[in-house]
């Protein structure tokens, strides 16, 4: 069956515009928010600059991204480029890739060896530690601004932990409530909401039931914190009185900051990471030489900022 | 009919099944297992697991977490009573994770709202003219792919006689392939008011037990249950007996599909969103409920009581970890091997039945 698919993929590959460039792109998730604004922008880039784009879903899978890479080098494409499923694995990538003398290019996920790429790779895209500390240090603000410096009860909504981000963000906000400033803040509840909006909000409901009370809530991503905002509401829990935070800025999320009830969330510019790191896949496939580390930084989105970024996304 | 030939195609009745009925042994588990929750709690909490220690209620039951801990299964509970009944027949049912998610998608966007703040909606699939619909369009369409989901793997179980792990397996592939397809992966949110109130507050709860307790009577009382039990016990007898078997796995799958669809439209309604990952592993927990609920594998045995015994099981552990606030990465440790447990018991349990007879 795979290889009836593989003959597919390849005769579509054959059938695209024949001067035209393809690109092969690897993407860690298909079903992940952020990462169909990452492609379904870049469907539509490659689109407008006449390059023929195959994009395969790694489904978190280390090893399934791999063989796509070989696949890709394989069936002759003109560039590759990944969304890494676990950074630490970017070397087998990069190795295959060099190997195969086809150009790579990481976009949003920073590969681990993102200072020693080889010569015709790059990354383009943004530092995963900026996220959760972003988002929980304005917590941290929002908390001591509300008079709640001298103790504050905080809920941790972890999203995977075979994810990467998942482990990064949940580190970044212990890292920040270990700070002097905020380490009024105590952990009361830490669970792995699988980035799931309805995971999120048994976790919370469960949580609520203990009758300690909320203060903070730190989700990984926005689902999550819309999952602990729907909980907490359905309680009747004045959403003045919570802080909650997420990562993302989707469409939800910002309907729920502007219904007074999500406070923080961390905006990652998909836009400027897709087109960014196809032109550097061109560049390299023209042999030009490219910027091999091109951060966009993320944003942090509060209701005082928000109007920049309804339709950011 | 005499006593000895209550059974279905010739199956003898056994009488001692009924004088004991298993889930008489879910129900024991379940107390044990709250019981240890009880007591972990008063030692290491200092607090009640079910009751209402910090005088938080009017009653002297911690209402919150009773009502967590059924309203968390429900959904899960709703594609579960699918899965028993298609375990009794003999069969296995990978798929209904899958078709959650695509007919969380597929039914959403009938049921999304023009307007969201003033603004138009910024996740919209269709046009103004496919907005603001009646609740039964969406709750129609989404019942129509999970019928439409089940009609295939029970045809494709019933007359291409390939096994139903293998022609489910294919459709929880396909379906998740098409939740993806349906907004290339981009999620859909924002529903209408009406079709919102399907999942809201303790909805969820009234539907699973309206479900259960509709296909605890179908599955005792009527023919179409009967047959369920004679096809899981005894292929062949049932056949030779005059069943039309293959008729009658269809109209099982075919059944598990339209629950997983309702299932898929309560979970979109609770959340008020629809995404193409909805759903991942909720088969296997529909299955590892009826396993705990003491519904045999080989099919032929088991029920909607014990499945609900096994649904609360579940939702009891989920809940009586949080309360101890054990760690996240413990916790699928544990679930696990009460999975493992239970029905390591239950089949000493028989065994030891076996044995007596």
């Amino acid at each position: 069956m795979k290889k009836v698919w593989l003959a597919a993929s390849a005769l579509a590959l054959l059938t695209g515009n024949a001067n035209a460039e393809t690109i092969g792109i690897s993407m860690v998730s298909f079903d992940d928010n952020f990462q169909t604004l990452l492609r379904t922008g870049m469907e539509e880039m490659a689109g407008e600059m006449g390059v023929d784009v195959q994009i395969e879903d790694a489904q978190y899978d280390v090893a399934k991204q791999l063989d796509q890479i070989n696949n890709f080098i394989a069936s002759g494409v003109d560039a590759i480029v990944v969304t890494v499923v676990d950074s630490s694995s970017a070397n087998a990538l990069s190795s295959a890739a060099e190997a195969g003398g086809v150009p790579l290019v990481y976009v949003n996920i920073e590969p681990g060896n993102a200072d020693a790429l080889p010569d015709n790779q790059a990354f383009v895209g943004s530092n995963e530690i900026e996220s959760g500390t972003m988002g929980a240090y304005e917590a941290c603000l929002q908390l001591r601004a509300a008079g709640k410096s001298n103790g504050a009860n905080g809920y941790i909504l972890a999203g995977n932990f075979i994810h990467q981000a998942a482990v990064q963000r949940t580190k970044d906000v212990h890292d920040v409530i270990g700070m002097d400033m905020c380490n009024f803040i105590a952990v009361a509840g830490e669970e792995e909401g699988k980035w799931s909006r309805d995971t999120a909000q048994n976790i919370m409901t469960n949580w609520l039931s203990t009758g300690e009370p909320v203060d903070v809530v730190f989700a990984n991503n926005d689902e999550m914190a819309i999952g602990a905002i729907q909980a907490l509401k359905s309680v009747g829990t004045d959403m003045e009185d919570v802080i909650v935070v997420g990562v993302d800025a989707t469409q939800d999320a910002l309907v729920a900051m502007q219904a007074g009830e999500l406070d923080v969330t961390v905006f990652q510019n998909a836009k400027a990471q897709g087109s960014g790191a196809l032109e550097a896949a061109l560049d390299l496939a023209r042999g030009e030489d490219v910027d091999q580390k091109v951060y966009i930084p993320f944003e942090l989105v509060t209701p005082d900022n928000i109007e920049g970024y309804i339709s950011a996304n | 009919m005499s006593e000895s030939t209550h059974g279905i195609g010739g199956l003898t009745f056994d009488a001692k099944k009924r004088a004991r009925p298993p889930e008489l042994n879910v129900l024991f588990a379940l107390i044990l297992i709250i019981g240890v929750f009880e007591l972990l709690g008063a030692f290491l909490m200092g607090q009640s697991f079910l009751f209402d220690s910090a005088d938080r209620f009017d009653s002297f039951l911690n209402e919150a977490r009773l009502k967590i801990i059924i309203l968390q299964v429900s959904i899960i509970g709703i594609i579960a009573i699918g899965s028993t009944q298609v375990i009794i027949s003999g069969g296995i049912d990978l798929s209904p994770g899958s078709v959650v998610g695509l007919t969380a998608m597929i039914a959403m966007s009938f049921a999304q709202v023009a307007e969201v703040n003033g603004n138009p909606n910024p996740k919209a699939v269709f046009g103004p003219a496919w907005m603001d619909l009646p609740a039964i369009v969406p709750l129609v369409v989404g019942l129509s792919v999970g019928i439409a989901a089940g009609l295939i793997n029970g045809l494709l179980i019933a007359y291409t006689r390939i096994p139903p792990f293998i022609a489910t397996l294919g459709m929880m592939v396909t379906a998740r392939g098409a939740a993806k397809w349906w907004t290339k992966g981009q999620p859909v949110s924002f529903p209408t008011e009406g079709y919102a109130s399907i999942g809201q507050g303790m909805m969820p709860v009234l539907l699973f037990i309206l479900l259960a307790v509709l296909f605890a009577l179908i599955l005792r009382f009527t023919v179409y249950g009967k047959r369920t039990y004679a096809i899981g016990s005894n292929e062949d007898a049932a056949r030779m007996s005059g069943i039309n078997v293959a008729r009658h796995k269809v109209l099982v799958y075919t059944i598990a599909g339209a629950l997983a669809a309702f299932a898929a439209v309560v979970l979109s309604a609770k959340n008020l969103t629809a995404q193409a990952g909805m759903g991942v592993m909720y088969e296997l927990d529909a299955i590892a409920m009826t396993v705990i609920g003491g519904v045999s594998l080989a099919g032929g045995r088991g029920s909607i009581v014990g499945t609900v015994l096994g649904a609360l099981i579940f939702g009891v552990i989920i809940s009586g970890f949080t309360f101890l606030r054990l760690d996240a990465y413990y916790q699928e440790m544990v679930k696990g091997a009460i999975i493992v447990g239970a029905v390591v018991l239950d089949q000493w349990r028989q065994g030891r039945m076996a044995a007596k007879m």
